[in-house]
């Protein structure tokens, strides 16, 4: 992983497109600004991670499978 | 105009091409890119997002307003501008199901709906406070329910 030290109110480039933002370190937090394209998600890790594996989890459901069903 | 959908569950399906659901940017975690909603019983709770070129992946999904009448979909400006969807109960909202052994015990996620308006779809994350990821789904028992 690629470590860079900042200061509040300076930035890291992701490409020509993601900023990311240093915008006040206090105590133990860290608030971080990004400005992306739209099309770029933006998720807390842990949240993603919850709904990636909720997602992940009810894609393996079975129930009431057998038989054709119609488009709807 | 139809779609051959081919389904590890359902087999090779025809479906109508208005039918046919985009996904830009997939569903959270598990991608798939366009989706057939089908129903398999007429008056099922639920219905199937079954992606079309990928026979593996669907999800059962339902309508979150049909167990929760005051169920609310609250989503950032930035979300709103980014899937084109202002007002999230002008769009049509899913929730994906999370089966279990007993038809008590399946629950729906209320925390990352789906908002489908004009044949696109969007996975968001719902701001509103009471949204949980597994909201129990409460259904009488029944046998043919599902």
């Amino acid at each position: 992983m690629l470590t860079i030290t900042r200061r509040p109110g300076e930035r890291i480039m992701i490409g020509d497109d993601v900023v990311i933002e240093i915008v006040e370190v206090s105590g133990g937090t860290v608030r971080v600004g990004i400005t992306a394209p739209r099309e770029r998600l933006i998720y807390r890790e842990e949240l993603w991670e919850r709904v990636k594996q909720e997602n992940r989890e009810a894609a393996q459901a079975s129930f009431g499978s057998e038989g054709p069903p119609a488009a709807g | 105009m139809q779609t051959t959908v081919h389904s590890s569950r359902f087999g090779e399906l025809e479906v109508p091409e208005d039918a046919v659901i985009e996904f830009p940017q997939g569903l959270i975690g598990v991608g798939g890119r366009r989706f057939a909603l089908l129903t398999r019983e007429e008056n099922s709770a639920f219905k199937w997002l079954q992606e079309v070129d990928e026979a593996e992946l669907a999800v059962p999904v339902t309508d979150p307003f049909a167990f929760y009448s005051d169920y609310e979909v609250r989503i950032s400006d930035a979300e709103a501008e980014r899937i084109g969807i202002s007002d999230p109960a002008a769009a049509e909202v899913l929730a994906i199901v999370r089966a279990a052994e007993r038809l008590e015990d399946f629950c729906a996620n209320l925390l990352a709906p789906l908002l489908i308006s004009g044949g696109v779809g969007h996975q968001v994350i719902n701001e509103a406070p009471e949204a949980p990821i597994r909201a129990p789904l409460l259904v009488p028992v029944a046998e043919d329910a599902a």
